[in-house]
Parts: structure tokens; C-alpha cells; sequence
């Protein structure tokens, strides 16, 4: 994501409501296995997060806890200011588009879009008008009377934001909705959502396991694991400053290097000893690491050849693999005494160069992470 | 040639299993309508006559008033006990679920005779003597198969999260399951009770064992009939019965769809 854009972002979330969904201290069992502990998030008005994890995190059990799906163990639920926790799921007027978009096959398009209208006794006269315009909105009038078995799956998704969104939610959840669509379509109904939830100002929590989905769409991100959230943060924040290993290893390419932090922290830098040398990370909070430690560097810090000064970390690697991308290629190399290949991403391959020979890899100081081992 | 050889294989096949199945239904039918009073074909002439013996034949028409009852309330408690009870096991809702569909669908496995016996011993044991009342429970048990079979395959295909959906779309949960849940289950579930009416309705194994001198179901008077007085009006009947699930058919057609009735 661009500068502007984080900017905007955080304008947005900074003004108005920053607590319109107010997630406070929740909590879920199911039997002795504890899924969500004291759980805390809060969502400002019009904003898209995302939750994202791998399975098993609880992500998932967290949307439907704020659906009303199922009931929390303790802690609080509340939309602007208003507590939902003992609110039934069909009084709370959240708006959820399903992972396979649970359409009803019975009913036509229209009669799908039209079904929360009626559930709430909306007047006959209002509701036409209402399914017109929501059917509009995602470029659907076109197949209005259809089944839903005719209908491709980019289609049966748009119908199922369409559905989600004609009662005028009060908050859209999302759960993994693209999962079911191949890459290139996925891409566009990425960006074509993004839009429409931006022009909506609908305020949106997005459950997904695809970082890159979750790095394009979101306002911000929630990054989970084993029932907590480890960070919450802009896609730029979240990418460029992990809070934990997981984060790092769970959010884009990264190249890990084990190594003993030097205990004396010279004027903010951890010096560690690696096998493959001497590489020295930046200490952000103030907090000294020593003992084991985990060094994180992104593959497009890296960069060929000698260092220029004494602001980068230097080491030499055998090129093992050149793996073409088209825009970008891959450099893979095997440190000695490294367990993990070191990945650089290059525009292009320079000339002279090929597998099985050792060259001089370096980045800055800088874009160093550091993190104790686990 | 191989392809060409079992495509005709496969035509041959085709015509001897129609001719199997409709020569008995087409003989049936066309001696119904003979002047002769002896059951034979080809029939002679053409009359009504054994049609409107039908009501005159000793029993003929309240053992079908009988069977029609037994094989409907049956199939409607069947209908009612097995869709709550198929809800519960698809839903996991107790344990060994798994255990309870195979038992609930086992009568279908068990030989006829043997149930019938065995039911009659139960009832003797209980002290149940009246064979209507016998007869109901045991048809129930018959029918039981049909609808548990057709509701589980039908409930198995049923995305239960379109149950959520509903509810996030502002109905309450009975109300979900009865908008979105019963319009989605109701082509298995009445094909289900279609097989489960004409199974209870066409029983003699299990029937033969519970009924009594004023109580017998049609299959049962038939065969008494035709060993008193072996005339056409067995096959008048029979010929009616032939006509009344054809009928069944095209309302269920209408109302449901046989195509989606019989993929379930």
C-alpha cells in the first residue's frame, strides 16, 4: 500500500468513531480447549480489517462471536455504544457474506437479495426498488431472475454482498469470501470490493488466511495466532515492522538467520553472532535481546555485491536456484552453516552470473529485524 | 466395435427389462376389463362388470379403506419422528448418531417373516390385542427406512450455514428452518414418504402375522379372494391400484418434481 493511502487510513481511523465495534476482554471454550482468551479489538467507523492467521486460530470463531452465531464465554460485544452481546443473531442486523456464500438454491437472485428485506417487513413497495439498487450496486439486474445453480462463481459472490448489504448492515463481516474463486478472478473481485465497501463507508472485518489479500484490502490487519492477536497494524506496519517471529514468518517472504546476541546493546544496535558472520539489527523499544536470537530480512532489502558502508550487514552465500516470476526473479542462496536459504528478489538476473557460484549479498542495517528464538 | 456392441447390448437390456416390468401391469390391466369370469388371456369381449363387483366382493373395499389408513398415519408419524430424529443425528446433536440412522434403517434388512413373527410375539408379550393398534406400530417400523434414508441424504446435501444466513438476514432460528431448511429437504422428504405410503400400503409379510378376522389389510384380502373365487375382480382392483400410483406420481411431479425426487 502506497503512503497516501496509510495516510488515509489512519485519517479515518483517527476521526469520528474509533470505537463503533468494541470487542472487550471475550472470551470462548468449546469443552477444556480455550479458543479466544480475554480478547480486545476495536474497530473505528467505516474501517476494513482484517483478521488473519492460519487455521485453527480462532479468527473464524471470532466473527461468529460478533455475529451472534455463538455465544462468548465472558467479555463484551457492542456497536456503537451499544451492547450486543445477549442480542440473538437476527436482531443484531450484521450483514455476512459466507465463505461458500450459503445463497438459498430454491430462489432466484432476486428472491435471494430480497429474503432479509422480507425477514424484516420491509414494505412490498419499497422492497423491489431496494433489490434493484443492491443488485446495481454489484452489476447483477442482468440475472435477476435466475437460479442460483446458473450462476458462475464470481457471480454467486456478487449476490451474496448483494444480499448482505441490501438491509443496510450496520457492519459486514466477511468470511474468507474469495477462497472459492481462481487467482485472476479472485484478484479483480478483490480490488472491485474494496471499492464498494470504500464508497458505502460500510465498516468491514474480513477473515482470511492470504496475507496477500489481506495486505491488499485492509485499512488495517490483525494478525492471529492460538487465539490472540500478536499485531494490529496497517498493512505497511504490519509487513515492514513484525511485532513477533510469527507475524514475520506468517506475512510475506522473509529470510531468517538463527544466531547469539552479543548481551551489551551498543547505542541501540544487537550485535549477532551467526554463522555466517557478524550481523548487527537495530534495537527499536529499547529492550536489550540477548541469548538466542532470530534475525528477519525481507527479500527485497537485499540487495548484490559489497556493501558500500559500514550501515549494512554483509555476508557471502552459494547461488543455489534462479526462480523467474516475469516482473521480478528470485535468487535463492545456500549459507554455509545455515539451515534456511536466503531469498533475494532482483528486476533483473545480472549477467555473469549463475548457479553454484558464491557471491556477496548486503542490506542495510537498518531493515534488520531481530527476535528472540522460540 | 466393442462400443458399438455394448451400445446394443445396452438397447437389449432396455427392452427386456420394460417387457419384464409392464407385461404383468398390461396383462393385469386387460383382463380387468373381460366379459369372462375366469381369470384368462387373452380376455373375451369388453365390461365394467368386475369393476363394479368391487363393491359387492366380501371385505374388498374396507381392507382398502384399512390399508389406506395404516400406510397413512404410519407414514406421517415415520415422517414426523424421523426427520427430528434424522435433524439430530446430522446435527450431532447426540452421540453415536451413526449407530441409531443404521439401527433405525435396519427393518429394511431384516426378512419380512421374521419381523412379523417377531412383532406378533411382542404384542402377545405386551398383552396388545387389538390389530389395528399391532399393526400401525409395526408399519411404522416398516416405514421408518424410507423416510430416514431420504431425509439423511437429502439433510447430508443441506449446507447448514444457508441456516445461518437466514438468521443474519433477521429470522429467527425455527423460522430459518422452516424458510430455508424445509424448501431445500422437501423433494427427498417426499419421495421418502412415497416410498414409505407404497411399501406399508403393499405389505403382506409382516401384515399376515398382526392381522385378525376383521382386520385385514388389501394385500391380504386379495390373496384370500383369489383363492375363494379366483374372478376378475382381483385383477379390477389391482388395475385401480396401478391407476392410483400413476395419479400419486404425476402430483408428486407437479408438486415437487420426480426428476429432483428421484436424484435424492
Amino acid at each position: 500500500m502506497n503512503l497516501v493511502a496509510t495516510e488515509a487510513a489512519r485519517e479515518r481511523a483517527a476521526s469520528a468513531n474509533k470505537r463503533y465495534l468494541d470487542v472487550a476482554a471475550v472470551t470462548k471454550r468449546f469443552g477444556t480447549a480455550t479458543v479466544l482468551q480475554d480478547l480486545n479489538i476495536s474497530v473505528a467507523r467505516s474501517e476494513f480489517i482484517s483478521l488473519l492467521g492460519p487455521s485453527g486460530c480462532g479468527k473464524t470463531t471470532l466473527l461468529r462471536l460478533i455475529a451472534g452465531l455463538m455465544k462468548p464465554d465472558g467479555g463484551r460485544i457492542a456497536i456503537n455504544g451499544s451492547d450486543l452481546t445477549q442480542v440473538p443473531a437476527h436482531k443484531r442486523n450484521i450483514g455476512v457474506v459466507f465463505q461458500n456464500y450459503a445463497l438459498f438454491p430454491h430462489l432466484t437472485v432476486e428472491q435471494n437479495v430480497a429474503f432479509g428485506l422480507e425477514a424484516q417487513r420491509t414494505p412490498k413497495a419499497e422492497i423491489g426498488a431496494r433489490v434493484q439498487n443492491a443488485l446495481a450496486l454489484v452489476r447483477m439486474q442482468a440475472f435477476a431472475e435466475r437460479r442460483i445453480s446458473a450462476l458462475s462463481g464470481g457471480q454467486q459472490q456478487r449476490v451474496a454482498v448483494a444480499r448482505a448489504l441490501v438491509v443496510k448492515p450496520s457492519l459486514l463481516l466477511l468470511d474468507e469470501p474469495f477462497s472459492a474463486l481462481d487467482r485472476k478472478l479472485r484478484e479483480t473481485m478483490q480490488i472491485e470490493l474494496r471499492h464498494l465497501l470504500r464508497d458505502l463507508e460500510i465498516t468491514s472485518i474480513f477473515v482470511t488466511h492470504d496475507q496477500d489479500e489481506a495486505l491488499v484490502m485492509s485499512d488495517r490487519i490483525a494478525v492471529m495466532n492460538e487465539g490472540r492477536i500478536e499485531q494490529l497494524g496497517t498493512p505497511d506496519e504490519v509487513y515492514s515492522a513484525p511485532a513477533s517471529l510469527h507475524v514475520l514468518e506468517f506475512v510475506g517472504q522473509s529470510t531468517r538467520i538463527g544466531g547469539t546476541a552479543d548481551a551489551s546493546a551498543l547505542n541501540g544496535t544487537a550485535s549477532v553472532e551467526t554463522p555466517l558472520g557478524k550481523i548487527l539489527a537495530p534495537l527499536h523499544d529499547g529492550s536489550g535481546v540477548s541469548g538466542k536470537v532470530v534475525l528477519g530480512v525481507r527479500p527485497e532489502c537485499i540487495a548484490l555485491g559489497e556493501r558500500p558502508d559500514a550501515n549494512f550487514n554483509e555476508i557471502s552465500a552459494e547461488l543455489t536456484d534462479i526462480v523467474f516470476f516475469g516482473s521480478k526473479t528470485a535468487l535463492h542462496f545456500q549459507p554455509p552453516g545455515a539451515d534456511d536459504r536466503i531469498q533475494v528478489e532482483v528486476a533483473r538476473v545480472p549477467s555473469g552470473i549463475a548457479q553454484g557460484v558464491a557471491l556477496k549479498l548486503y542490506w542495510p542495517i537498518s531493515e534488520t529485524m531481530v527476535y528472540p528464538a522460540p | 466395435m466393442i462400443p458399438r456392441l455394448s451400445f446394443a447390448l445396452c438397447w437389449v437390456m432396455l427392452s427386456l427389462a420394460l417387457l419384464f416390468l409392464f407385461t404383468p401391469i398390461v396383462i393385469v390391466v386387460a383382463v380387468s376389463f373381460t366379459e369372462s369370469a375366469v381369470f384368462s388371456f387373452p380376455p373375451q369381449g369388453f365390461s365394467l362388470k368386475w369393476y363394479y363387483s368391487i363393491r359387492n366382493a366380501d371385505g374388498l373395499l374396507a381392507s382398502a379403506w384399512l390399508s389406506a389408513q395404516v400406510a397413512f398415519i404410519s407414514t406421517l408419524i415415520s415422517l414426523v419422528l424421523g426427520t427430528l430424529c434424522a435433524i439430530a443425528v446430522v446435527r450431532r446433536m447426540v452421540p453415536g448418531g451413526d449407530v441409531i440412522a443404521t439401527f433405525m434403517a435396519s427393518p429394511l434388512m431384516i426378512p419380512g417373516l421374521v419381523l412379523g413373527i417377531a412383532f406378533l410375539q411382542a404384542a402377545r408379550l405386551v398383552g396388545l390385542n387389538d390389530a389395528y393398534t399391532t399393526l400401525l406400530v409395526a408399519h411404522v417400523v416398516l416405514t421408518m427406512p424410507f423416510i430416514m434414508r431420504t431425509v439423511l441424504a437429502s439433510l447430508s446435501m443441506f449446507d447448514f450455514s444457508m441456516v445461518d444466513a437466514a438468521r443474519m438476514l433477521g429470522c429467527s432460528y425455527p423460522r430459518a428452518l422452516w424458510r430455508v431448511l424445509v424448501p431445500n429437504i422437501l423433494p427427498g422428504v417426499m419421495s421418502g414418504a412415497l416410498f414409505a405410503f407404497i411399501a406399508s400400503f403393499d405389505n403382506y409379510p409382516i401384515s399376515i402375522f398382526l392381522v385378525d378376522v376383521h382386520t385385514k389389510t388389501l394385500p391380504i384380502q386379495l390373496l384370500n379372494q383369489l383363492e375363494m373365487s379366483p374372478d376378475p375382480t382381483v385383477a379390477a382392483t389391482s388395475a385401480l391400484l396401478i391407476l392410483a400410483t400413476v395419479l400419486a406420481l404425476i402430483v408428486c411431479d407437479r408438486l415437487v418434481g420426480l426428476k429432483r425426487m428421484t436424484t435424492i
